[in-house]
Formats: C-alpha cells, structure tokens, sequence
C-alpha cells in the first residue's frame, strides 16, 4: 500500500514496530512503533503518559513527512 | 549428557477403574483422571474421551499435545519447573510412552486454537492423527480471566501426562534409545575432523497462546541459551502456544523435535552436534535485535560451522528469522533455515515477511494458506462453535452439508517448522 500511494504521488510515511520488514518491502520513510499488539500506544503506562508517547509518534511522523529524504530512511530517536 | 530413552508402545488405550499397563494397553480411570485434572482450582470441568487413528472423530478447539513420560533414573523429573521442581535434566533414563498422545481442548480463545481429524484429507496434514489421543476438554470456573484459563488448562495437560506416564515406571521398555552428547572438550578431542553444527531453536514468545517456556521460564523473558539436546527430551521445553496450529510447536513436537533426532544420528559420523541454543521471538524490535545478536554471538563463541535454524510460526517472526540467518552467516557460519510459507490461496504471494540474500538455503514445510475441504466427521470431541473464526477459515468455512473450508493453517502441526509431519513433496 506505502508504495502503490507513492507511486500515485503521494509521499508515505510507514510506522511500524518491525522496520526491517518495511525496508524489505520498500518504504522510503520509516518511523520505529512501539511493538506489534500495540504499534501506536503502550498499555503498560498510564492515560496522562500513553497520551505523551502517542502524541510524539504522530508528530514524529508528521515530520518525516516533511523531510526530504535521499532512499530509505528511518527516523530514530 | 547421556540419556537412555526407553520406548513403552501403547496399541489402545480404554477406560477401567483400575489404572496400569498391561500387554500394551493402557488403562485409566476417568475418576481419577479428573481429580488430577481439577486439583486447580481454576477448573470447574474436565471431560475426557478417546480418539483412535482412523475413527471418524474430529477434536477442536485444540490447545495442546503432549506425549506421557516418566524419569526413570538421573536427576530431575518430567516438566522441569511445572511438574517436577527446577532440577537440571537430560541425563539417566526415561520412559515414553509411544503411540499415544494426552491432547488438552477447550475454547480458551476459541478462535486461536486447532484442528485434529481422525481421518480424511485432515489426517492427513495433522501427524496427531496417527497416535492415540486421551482427550481432555476443560472448562473454566466463572470469570476467569483467559491468561489464567490457558495458564490452567496448560498445567492440568502436564498433570495428567506425567501421571500417565507414571503407569509406566516399573515396566520394560521396547526398545531404547541412548543420545550422548559431549562437552565442549571432549567433542573437539574426539571428532577433530568433524564439523562443528549446532540448532538454533526459535521459541514463540508473544503472549496468550503464543508462549513458550523452559524451565518454567516465560521465553519472551530469557536471552538466547544454551541446553544439551537431551534435555528436550524431559519436557524442558513447554508449549503454551497454538494460535494458527499448522505451525506451532505442540508440548509433544519439543519432547520429540525430529530436528535434535536427526542431528543425534549424525553425530559423530558426519557432524559433532555441539549443542541446542534457544532464542526467542517477541513483539519488541530491539528484543529480536538483541536476541539475534546474542544467538551470533554464541555461535560464533562456540566456533561453530555450521548451524540449522527452525522458526516457529510466521509473519513478524520471519524477522527474527532473517536477522538470526543474516548475523549468523555474517559470522562465517554455514546457516540453513527452515519455515513454512504463507503464500496466499494461490500460492502466488511472498512467502515470507521478510528476506535476505544471506538465506541461501531454506527448507519449508509448505504453505499453510493451501485451502483443503474436510467432511462433515461422525463425533466430534469440543465444539465447532468457533470454527468460521479459526485463523485460516473464513464465515464460509462450515457449509451447509457439514463439510468445512478451510486453510491447512486451522490443522494442528499441519506445515511444522521443525519437520513433525508425515508428509512431503519427495
């Protein structure tokens, strides 16, 4: 899906807990997620904490959206 | 390590009060089976029936298998850290008992669990069609929590394998089995010319029904080991896993893993099998980056040549999979892997999550989306109340005339990754 979105012009960003399988696969901007039951938030943290972490992926994400990127790349950190 | 394994065959087994083996029979009382079975609390129900191979008798939701044994001599006992306490087995003698299987059923998930048929095209796919099955369905007091239902019906599994297995303890065996393994020293002192391989072992380690344990030891919770190959054979290694049963490793398929057997007939003459190293796979990226690192790093300390690494299961852990086939070689270590495929209806799809030109030589076990049609069977042992859920059917699955559509992936061991089977393209 990441790569048929880009092939029609649009730019992707992938999150996901496995990044290695999205190299694979061929994303061009990668963002790490938490783990695979939960990629987008940890049920282990309380509702105040969980906020914070999901709220920083998603910016983290908004962000790589708009970085120019020369191949693959993941976004660490 | 050296373990005698004594092999007791079992023709039928029947229901009689009075407990004990006799000219290959097996006799068990339900009474008896069922205070073993409900010393849990957790239980409010055990029922226990017989499947035979060949009967028209189909047994799900089927959680898990496991082969009776007692330990005879050496240290230790049967299900190290659950049965028996925390003792180091794989040493002395054991009795099995073979042709027979103690299989645990029950919805626990009801979706996550598997298929045995006793004949037809589904036998066919389950190697669990050719062993005897004392059948045990379980049923949770009200409100029990699924983590503590599984956790119950699991042990109650080993309970009552380990008492049927004590049946067997003054008998003779059949036949024996030793396996001998050396240490480190001696194995380069004897077989300076052999190469040296050893198993890697990925263990399923992601949560309800997909765990696995050694020791007692939750797998997601271990960095990768080492264990002497022997060692599986006392149950050191525990299923607690049956989602997509096609290709996990029932409690049976570790006590009986084809893939130390084989490796023990080669050893000495064609390889010195060094030992079994265990890792795991779990739902955090940087737990397979570590464990993969690890499982190298000992491979590499070992000074192996070569190594056979046997997956378990599918989808994020072709990841670990590829990372472990990817390190490993890059450390100048012939690697052979082997999986399944999921490669779609039509076969036509990628087989696996992930890839890697380091994994150059693969075995498979076949492709768990192939569709079969299994009949409508005579007796059914469980329920089919969560059939059109089962991973691999669909809600068209149970069709009007009772015969079911499904993907080999719903049948227990139906693609084993560690080779458990009794089918093949040869």
């Amino acid at each position: 899906m990441v790569k048929e979105i880009e092939r029609a012009g649009i730019p992707v960003v992938h999150v996901c807990t496995v990044t290695p399988i999205s190299m694979t696969v061929g994303a061009n901007r990668i963002v790490p997620a938490i783990a695979i039951p939960h990629p987008l938030g940890n049920p282990n943290l309380d509702h105040e904490e969980e906020f914070k972490l999901r709220r920083k992926l998603v910016e983290k994400a908004l962000k790589a959206l708009e970085t120019e990127v020369d191949g693959q790349t993941v976004f660490e950190g | 390590m050296k373990l005698e394994l004594g092999k007791i065959y079992i023709k039928d087994i029947k229901f009689d009060d009075c407990q004990r083996i006799e000219d290959g029979v097996l006799y068990v009382s339900k009474e008896e089976l069922t205070k073993i079975a409900l010393s849990d609390d957790h239980l409010a129900s055990a029922e226990f029936d017989i499947a035979k191979p060949g009967e028209s008798v189909r047994i799900t939701p089927v959680k898990d298998v496991i082969e009776p044994r007692v330990k005879v001599e050496g240290s230790g006992g049967v299900f190290p850290g659950w049965i028996a306490k925390v003792d180091t087995v794989g040493s002395g003698k054991t009795y099995a008992l073979k042709g027979m299987a103690v299989v645990t059923a029950g919805p626990i998930v009801g979706f996550q669990e598997g298929v045995i048929d006793m004949t037809g095209p589904g036998a066919d796919y389950t190697p669990f069609s050719k062993t005897i099955n004392l059948v045990m369905v379980c049923k949770p007091v009200e409100g029990l929590k699924q983590h503590a239902y599984e956790k119950a019906v699991r042990l109650a599994g080993f309970r009552v394998a380990a008492a049927v297995g004590e049946l067997a303890r003054s008998l003779e065996p059949d036949e024996t089995e030793v396996y001998e393994t050396c240490t480190i020293k001696e194995g380069l002192e004897k077989y300076p010319d052999l190469p040296r391989v050893a198993y890697v072992q990925m263990l399923q380690s992601q949560g309800l029904l997909h765990d696995t344990y050694v020791y007692g030891v939750d797998a997601k919770q271990i960095l990768p080991t080492i264990v002497s190959p022997t060692e599986v054979f006392d149950g050191a290694i525990v299923s607690g896993n049956c989602v997509s049963a096609c290709d996990k490793n029932p409690t049976y398929v570790h006590q009986n893993n084809p893939v130390v057997e084989e490796l023990f007939k080669q050893h000495g003459k064609t390889i010195n099998f060094v030992c079994h190293i265990l890792t795991n796979e779990n739902v955090f990226l940087a737990d397979k980056e570590r464990s993969s690192f690890f499982t190298a790093k000992i491979c590499k300390m070992l000074d192996l040549d070569g190594v056979i690494v046997s997956e378990e299961g599918f989808g994020n852990p072709d990841t670990d999979l590829i990372m472990n086939c990817k390190k490993i070689t890059a450390e100048g270590i012939k690697t052979v892997i082997i999986t399944d495929e999921y490669a779609g209806r039509d076969g036509k799809s990628q087989s696996l999550a992930d890839a890697h030109a380091s994994a150059d030589a693969v075995v498979t076990a076949g492709n768990a989306n192939e569709v079969v049609i299994l009949p409508k069977l005579d007796k059914l042992i469980g329920t089919l109340d969560y059939i059109n859920k089962i991973a691999g059917a669909s809600e068209t699955t149970l069709r009007e005339d009772g015969t079911l559509e499904v993907e080999i992936q719903v049948i227990t061991g139906a693609t084993s990754e560690v080779g458990f089977g009794y089918l093949s393209a040869r």
